[in-house]
């Protein structure tokens, strides 16, 4: 897959005999297959990457490296769909942006700085319910037909119509109007100040209407949740006007891209790109270091020692927007759902952590505390107080509430380890803090599909989930974690079908006049919500947690985009 | 003087005195030695690890992820346990298990076994194609569907691995049985009159015991590992139980981190290898067929 050519993917190897021996004995003895077992040398300095490029419509220039590699990389998918108006998932937003080209972006380094993309122009009235686009007249599919305002009110009604995770984006559209080819006017109902950060958003990329129609029989009307079945069709095809088009996709195996050959906005800066299945940190981390892959997207904060001093590789640690929480289904008929119905259990559960040890023991002291479902950087999330442990006060609650002798509590998760946090030690540090206040936290590990199973069946009475935004406006948190009717987690917290939701009826009004506000008055309606979610204590953020981004020297252009996860279009190679 | 009027004056004693020397007849086979001695060594941390293991199991006791040192014989895991002592507890979850598999395995294919050998015809039709349906599937497959299904946890993978082992046990007593039945004891037997279960519990399944015991010790290495197995693929030991197979999972995720997988797997290799060492002893040394060799 490598061009042997290739200056960075050249390493000398030499075999670790001790891991190499450790390793071909734990394989023996368990009897089963594994990873590599084979590292390389590292020695001299570490490179910092931290040549963010801003732009999306300025694609970076592809030295003459760029254009014969192919880029490689490393990651444990969580693919669901590869339909943009389904897909929905951490990688699913690096696919779609590679894709499907959103009518504007945001730069990386700046949340609140929005960039030209297919819309090279656009404005929002003043109570923010219509919003205006005028689509770039050389944007182009890459079949070469052009971006027009038809396909734009397509893309988006089917979004909003099929239903899909990501459908709830196009909540509260009234209208989607095209006065000519190239202007789109999206009108809302109530005041939508969110909007444009939402059409940053992956989710919200352009399909070709016409060849959506025509090859896959994609429906975007009413009936589309039912009458729409080409989500299959999307697995073998992209219809795009990104830089880079859908070759094949293997579950397990490979997201394999090619480069648009007739992208409107300059040439890609590679041939193709390959996401390569690789699920654990340290074969991710092996890969790098043989220079079998040029980026490894999930290398463990633990592991990072590692790679100390190879020249060969740019390593860094940086801030991000996602979390790790734990959650409460007071409402849950599991064991020890009803003693959670009690706010002042819950309260003494959220006093009795250890916060400090809980980063400590999941990414090695490189993380945050977080007060609130609002992340760290986003809009309201400023002045909140962070959790803090006391444990006498957690005792004396217990106490109170009749259970100082303790109880038992169902605790499923799913077995993942995102954003570097093992979610099995996460949950077995909670375990051994909530055990001080002689809570009895029963752990069951399972899959993610039966996790999302059993959360929307019957709520869990503890629960650890992950997030990372879809977009960039603050809006999406108390969307998804509010008490407020039709949010995910209102029906969780309830018992999900079995139960009631549960809702909070101040919250409903808060985010009304966030969406309709500007300034700080926004910001305050967002702090003002972000405590009500507080206050609600169906939600323990854990760790906001950095992020190491990891690649080959030469590969330029490494970032975190809050809006789009790593965007590949403004990535390269370089000396 | 006092020992000869003991063993001559009762019968009993002369038995016991004989199967004293056969046990020490045994344990002169160095292999047999071998394995007992390790054997024992386990037998007595199972007991006994409670009262003198130097740290709790689940409980942090360290700094998080510090190789071996005069502290921690084996370094600490990702949560800051001492890995050694959750070494000695895993024997506690792995050993135990492994001895109630291969006892419920030879108890339900066992008896079904000697009947279906025994009774022949339909019973043998049924009871063999029922063995044939299950030993069809490779095991450690069959156990992973099993405890998939059942859901994890290591009552479940008892379960799984119960219904992975039982048609060796029904396999091997059907054909011991079957054997055994044109014995002239056995036809002696039949001649006076004696029942059908009589003569089953009385004169044919005691002389298959050998056989099957020493491939039940065997089986107890496989179990063993079969149990870490599962649990290193999720499907076994819950969190945070001190299960080897479980903390070899735990290794792999810390991958530099070489003492965290490798403490539990030397434990497996000294347990397998001892167990191995008995069971290829005792078949050395009872096992007809081996022995005139």
């Amino acid at each position: 897959m490598r061009i042997s050519s290739s200056t960075g993917g050249l390493r000398r190897r030499r075999s670790h005999g001790l891991l190499a021996l450790g390793a071909a004995f734990t394989l023996i003895v368990t009897g089963c297959g594994g990873d590599d077992s084979e590292s390389s040398t590292t020695t001299g300095e570490t490179e910092n990457t931290d040549s963010n490029e801003t732009g999306g419509s300025e694609v970076t220039d592809g030295g003459s490296e760029s254009e014969t590699r192919e880029l490689i990389i490393a990651r444990d998918m969580d693919i669901n769909s590869l339909d943009p108006s389904r897909a929905y998932c951490d990688t699913c937003q690096i696919y779609l942006t590679a894709v499907y080209e959103t009518l504007i972006t945001v730069d990386p380094t700046d949340l609140t700085n929005r960039l030209p993309r297919l819309a090279s122009n656009w404005e929002a009235n003043d109570d923010n319910t219509v919003f205006t686009f005028m689509l770039n007249p050389s944007a182009t599919f890459a079949d070469g037909s052009p971006v027009e305002a038809k396909d734009v009110k397509w893309t988006w009604e089917r979004l909003h119509n099929v239903k899909g995770s990501a459908g709830y984006l196009m909540d509260g559209i009234a209208s989607i109007e095209t006065p000519d080819d190239k202007t789109v006017v999206a009108t809302f109902g109530a005041p939508n100040s969110a909007f444009l950060p939402i059409v940053s958003a992956p989710y919200m990329g352009i399909m070709n209407s016409d060849e959506a129609v025509a090859q896959a029989g994609s429906v975007s009307d009413e009936n589309a949740e039912t009458a729409d079945t080409s989500e299959e069709f999307y697995l073998g095809t992209s219809l795009g006007s990104g830089p880079y088009i859908l070759e094949s996709y293997t579950e397990g195996d490979a997201l394999v891209l090619a480069a648009n050959a007739n992208y409107w906005n300059g040439a890609p800066a590679f041939p193709g790109v390959t996401i390569k299945q690789v699920k654990d940190s340290s074969s991710q981390l092996q890969q790098l270091q043989a220079g079998d892959v040029d980026i490894a997207m999930q290398i463990s904060i633990d592991s990072l020692g590692q790679l100390e001093g190879d020249p060969n590789l740019a390593v860094s640690t940086i801030d991000s927007y996602n979390y790790v929480y734990v959650a409460f289904s007071p409402g849950s008929t599991l064991t020890g759902g009803e003693q959670l119905q009690d706010p002042n259990v819950r309260l003494a559960m959220k006093l009795a952590l250890d916060y400090e040890g809980i980063i400590d023991a999941t990414v090695a002291g490189n993380g945050k505390l977080q007060a609130s479902p609002i992340p760290n950087g986003f809009e309201g999330s400023a002045g909140l107080a962070l959790p803090a442990e006391d444990l006498d006060q957690a005792a004396q609650l217990m106490a109170d509430a009749g259970l100082a002798d303790g109880f038992a509590l169902d605790a499923v998760y799913p077995k993942v380890n995102v954003y570097g946090v093992d979610f099995d030690i996460m949950m077995q540090k909670v375990q051994q803090d909530l055990k001080r206040i002689n809570i009895d936290l029963q752990l069951q590990p399972v899959e993610f599909s039966q996790w999302r199973e059993t959360i929307n069946a019957t709520g869990i009475p503890v629960t650890a989930v992950y997030f990372a935004p879809d977009h960039t406006d603050t809006s999406q948190y108390p969307g998804y974690f509010g008490m407020m009717e039709g949010s995910p987690w209102s029906a969780r917290a309830g018992g999900g079908a079995a139960g009631a939701p549960i809702i909070n009826p101040d919250q409903a009004p808060l985010l009304a006049e966030a969406l309709a506000a500007s300034g700080d008055a926004k910001a305050a309606a967002y702090a003002a919500l972000g405590q009500s979610m507080i206050d609600d204590l169906i939600f323990m953020p854990l760790v906001n947690p950095q992020l190491v981004l990891a690649a080959q020297a030469d590969v330029k252009g490494m970032h975190y985009s809050g809006c789009c996860n790593l965007d590949l279009s403004l990535l390269s190679i370089g000396s | 003087m006092t020992v000869s009027v003991t063993t001559s004056g009762s019968g009993m004693s002369a038995q016991r005195v004989s199967r004293i020397k056969a046990v020490g007849g045994l344990l002169r086979h160095p292999a047999i030695a071998f394995g007992v001695m390790i054997s024992a060594a386990w037998l007595v941390v199972v007991l006994t690890v409670h009262w003198w293991a130097p740290y709790d199991p689940y409980e942090s006791v360290g700094e998080r992820l510090r190789s071996p040192n005069g502290d921690h014989w084996f370094g600490t895991d990702a949560l800051g346990r001492d890995v050694f002592t959750r070494v000695l507890y895993g024997a506690r979850q792995s050993l135990p298990i492994s001895v109630a598999v291969i006892a419920c395995a030879l108890l339900i294919g066992g008896l079904l076994g000697a009947v279906a050998g025994y009774f022949g015809k339909r019973v043998d039709t049924v009871v063999m194609r029922l063995v044939d349906v299950t030993m069809a599937f490779p095991p450690i497959l069959l156990a992973m569907a099993v405890a998939a299904a059942l859901g994890p946890g290591l009552r479940n993978g008892f379960i799984a691995m119960v219904v992975v082992w039982w048609p060796i046990y029904a396999r091997l007593l059907r054909a011991q049985v079957m054997a055994m039945k044109h014995k002239e004891h056995v036809e002696a037997a039949v001649s006076i009159g004696a029942t059908r279960s009589r003569i089953l519990r009385r004169h044919v399944l005691p002389l298959s015991f050998t056989g099957v015991m020493v491939n039940a010790t065997v089986d107890l290495g496989q179990v063993v590992l079969l149990t870490a197995s599962l649990s290193f693929l999720g499907l076994g030991a819950l969190p945070p139980a001190p299960e080897w197979g479980a903390m070899i999972t735990e290794g792999a995720k810390n991958f530099y981190q070489w003492w965290i997988a490798l403490a539990p797997g030397l434990a497996m290799v000294t347990v397998v290898l001892g167990i191995n060492f008995l069971g290829d002893g005792l078949r050395d040394v009872l096992d007809v067929k081996v022995a005139s060799k």
